[in-house]
C-alpha cells in the first residue's frame, strides 16, 4: 500500500477511507468562497457498491488500495452477478451490479473487457469514455414537432434504451457515454 | 464534442442556452428600477486585491518601445467600484467577467466566469439579504423553481442561520468549544477527519462544514448563512458586539452557494494590515505574488462611506434557472472545450 495525495486522484483511484477499501467515483475541485481548496469525491464501497460523498482537504494524504488491470471476456448474468473469465488462467470472477452501476446496460456477451482486482476480488470494470453499439430498433422521427421532436428513443443492441437525435436510423451504428448513457455522436 | 456543433445536431439546445440573455436582462432591469449605476470596470489591472485563496492570471503589458509592466486579470470588480464610491458615486453594480486560475476540473467554477456585484451605500449586510430575495424572484420571472427535480420557494423570507447554529444543527459542533484551534483539532480528530501538521484551523472549519452542513442548505427555500467567524472573512466588518464573528453572509440554493456578501471593510489601517498579510500567505503557498493596491489605501484614507455589497456568480444563476449540474453546460464556450487538456 502506498500514500498518495488528492492531487494524485483520478476516476479509478482506489482509496482506504475510514479502513475500508473504496473507489473514487467522481471527484471535484471546490474553493468555498474566500476559502482554500478542496476535493468533493463520490466514493463506492468495494464490499457494498454503496456510493458516499466525501471532502478531502486539497493535498491530503490517503493510503491507496493496489488493484491490477487484467483482460476478461464477459461471459453471462447469473443472478445479480455478472461473470468473467481471464483467457488466459480460465479463472473466473464475478460482479456485481451494484459494483457496474450504468455500465451493465453496455456490456456484450463475449467481448472482452478490463476488470480491476483487488486481491482475490473483481472490484470494477474499466469502461472507455465512448461505447459502440449498434441500433437494433428504431422508428422514423416525426417531423415538424421541433420542441418535443428534436429527439427520440432507440435501442441498442444490448438491449439499453438511448435517446438520440432524429437522424438516427436503425443498423447504424452509435457512441454513447456508458457513464450517463448519453448519445454522444454517430460511429 | 464540442458545444456549436452540439447545438447544430440538436437545436432544441438552444432553449438551454438562451437563458443567460435573460438572465442577464433581469438583474438589469432590477438594478434600474432601484437606481443603481451601472459600472464597466477593467478587466487588466495593475494590482489585484490580496486575497490568499485566489490565484491570478498574470501578463505583460508592453510599451512601445517593448518595455515591460505586469498587468493581471481582474478577479472582482470590487476595488474598482469601492473607489467610485469614495469619490461620491452612490449605490453601483458591476455586471462583468472576472478570472480565476487554478480552478479547473470543476462543475461550478470556470477560469474566467461572470460574475455580478452590487453596493448600497449606508446598508448593512442584512439589507442587502433583502436584496437577493427580491433580486432572485425577479431572475426566476416566478415565486418557485425547480432544481434536479426538487422545488425551491423563492418567497421571501428565506432561511437565516448563524454559522454558529449551523454547526450545532447539522454537524453537532458547540462552535464557541471549535473557535479554540487546539478543541478544533480534538472535534476534528474524534469525527474521524485527517489531521497533518500543516493542516489549519480554517481547513477544518471548511472541511466540516463543506461535508456536513452544506448539503443540508437552500433544500425547499434559499438559505442565508451568517455571522462567519473572522478568521474566514478577512475583508468584511467584524461585528460590534462580538468581534470573533464578521459581518458576512452566503446565499445557497439547492446546496448551491450563489453568492458572498458583507458589511464592508472601511477602514484603511486594518484593510492595509490585512493586505500585509494576505501577500505573506501568497508568498508562502508559493502562489503568483503581486503588490497590494496602494491607492486603494489612499481612497479609504479618504473615506469610503458606510456600505454593503456582495459578489454573485451569475453562471451559478444560470445554472439553476437551467437545471444543469455543471457550468459548462451553460457556456457556449466553456474553458474546458478550449483547452481540452484541462479535462
Amino acid at each position: 500500500m502506498s500514500t498518495i495525495t488528492t492531487s494524485d486522484f483520478t476516476k479509478s483511484t482506489f482509496i482506504e477511507f475510514k479502513g475500508e477499501p473504496y473507489q473514487i467515483v467522481e471527484f471535484q475541485h471546490v474553493n468555498p468562497g474566500k476559502g482554500s481548496a478542496f476535493v468533493r469525491t463520490k466514493l463506492k464501497s468495494l464490499k457494498t457498491g454503496k456510493v458516499q460523498e466525501f471532502t478531502f482537504k486539497s493535498g491530503e494524504s490517503v493510503t491507496e488500495v493496489p488493484v491490477v488491470t487484467r483482460e476478461m471476456q464477459y461471459l453471462y448474468k447469473e443472478g445479480d452477478n455478472y461473470v468473467f473469465m481471464d483467457n488466459t488462467s480460465y479463472e473466473q470472477f464475478n460482479i456485481s451490479s451494484a459494483m457496474l452501476g450504468n455500465y451493465v446496460n453496455y456490456l456484450k456477451p463475449n467481448d472482452v473487457y478490463q476488470i480491476l482486482v483487488n486481491g482475490e476480488d473483481a472490484v470494477g470494470l474499466r469502461f472507455p469514455k465512448k461505447v459502440r453499439l449498434k441500433v437494433t430498433e428504431a422508428t422514423e422521427g416525426s417531423k415538424g414537432n421541433t420542441v418535443s421532436g428534436a429527439t427520440k428513443t432507440v435501442i441498442v443492441e444490448t438491449g439499453a434504451v438511448v435517446t438520440v437525435p432524429l437522424f438516427i436510423k436503425e443498423g447504424e451504428t452509435i457512441a454513447i457515454d456508458p457513464e450517463t448513457g448519453t448519445y454522444l455522436e454517430r460511429a | 464534442m464540442k458545444t456549436w456543433k452540439r447545438l447544430h445536431d440538436n437545436p432544441v439546445l438552444w432553449e438551454r442556452y438562451f437563458i443567460r440573455e435573460k438572465v442577464i436582462r433581469a438583474v438589469r432591469s432590477f438594478f434600474e428600477k432601484e437606481k443603481f449605476h451601472e459600472i464597466e470596470t477593467p478587466l487588466l489591472i495593475a494590482h489585484p486585491p490580496a486575497e490568499s485563496y485566489l490565484d491570478v492570471f498574470k501578463t505583460t503589458l508592453l510599451d512601445r518601445k517593448r518595455r515591460k509592466t505586469a498587468a493581471y486579470l481582474s478577479t472582482s470588480p470590487e476595488v474598482p467600484l469601492k473607489k467610485l464610491m469614495v469619490a461620491g458615486l452612490g449605490d453601483c453594480y458591476a455586471l462583468t467577467k472576472s478570472f480565476r486560475n487554478m480552478e479547473t476540473q470543476s462543475n461550478l467554477h470556470n477560469p474566467e466566469f461572470t460574475i455580478l456585484e452590487w453596493y448600497r451605500i449606508g446598508a448593512d449586510y442584512f439589507d442587502i439579504m433583502k436584496d437577493c430575495e427580491k433580486l432572485l424572484r425577479v431572475i426566476a420571472g416566478a415565486d418557485t423553481l425547480t432544481y434536479q427535480g426538487h422545488p425551491i420557494r423563492l418567497k421571501a423570507p428565506w432561511e437565516r442561520i448563524t454559522v454558529a447554529d449551523s454547526f450545532k444543527k447539522y454537524a453537532g459542533v458547540d462552535f464557541d468549544v471549535f473557535l479554540d484551534k487546539k478543541q478544533a483539532r480534538v472535534i476534528a480528530t474524534k469525527k474521524g477527519y485527517k489531521i497533518e501538521p500543516q493542516t489549519t484551523w480554517e481547513e477544518l472549519y471548511n472541511q466540516i462544514f463543506l461535508n456536513e452542513i452544506e448539503p443540508h442548505l437552500g433544500q425547499g427555500r434559499p438559505t442565508i448563512v451568517y455571522e462567519f467567524p473572522a478568521a474566514v472573512a478577512a475583508l468584511a466588518k467584524k461585528k460590534a458586539s462580538d468581534p470573533r464573528f464578521a459581518e458576512r453572509f452566503e446565499f445557497y440554493i439547492a446546496g448551491l452557494e450563489l453568492g458572498d456578501a458583507y458589511s464592508e471593510l472601511t477602514d484603511p489601517v486594518e484593510q492595509e494590515a490585512r493586505f500585509k498579510n494576505e501577500l505573506r500567505e501568497i508568498k508562502r503557498l508559493g502562489k503568483t505574488s503581486y503588490d497590494y493596491d496602494h491607492d486603494f489605501i489612499d481612497a479609504l484614507k479618504a473615506g469610503l462611506p458606510t456600505c454593503s455589497g456582495i459578489a454573485v456568480g451569475v453562471d451559478r444563476l444560470v445554472m439553476l434557472l437551467t437545471d444543469t449540474t455543471d457550468i459548462a453546460d451553460t457556456l457556449f464556450f466553456p474553458a474546458s472545450e478550449e483547452f481540452p487538456l484541462l479535462e
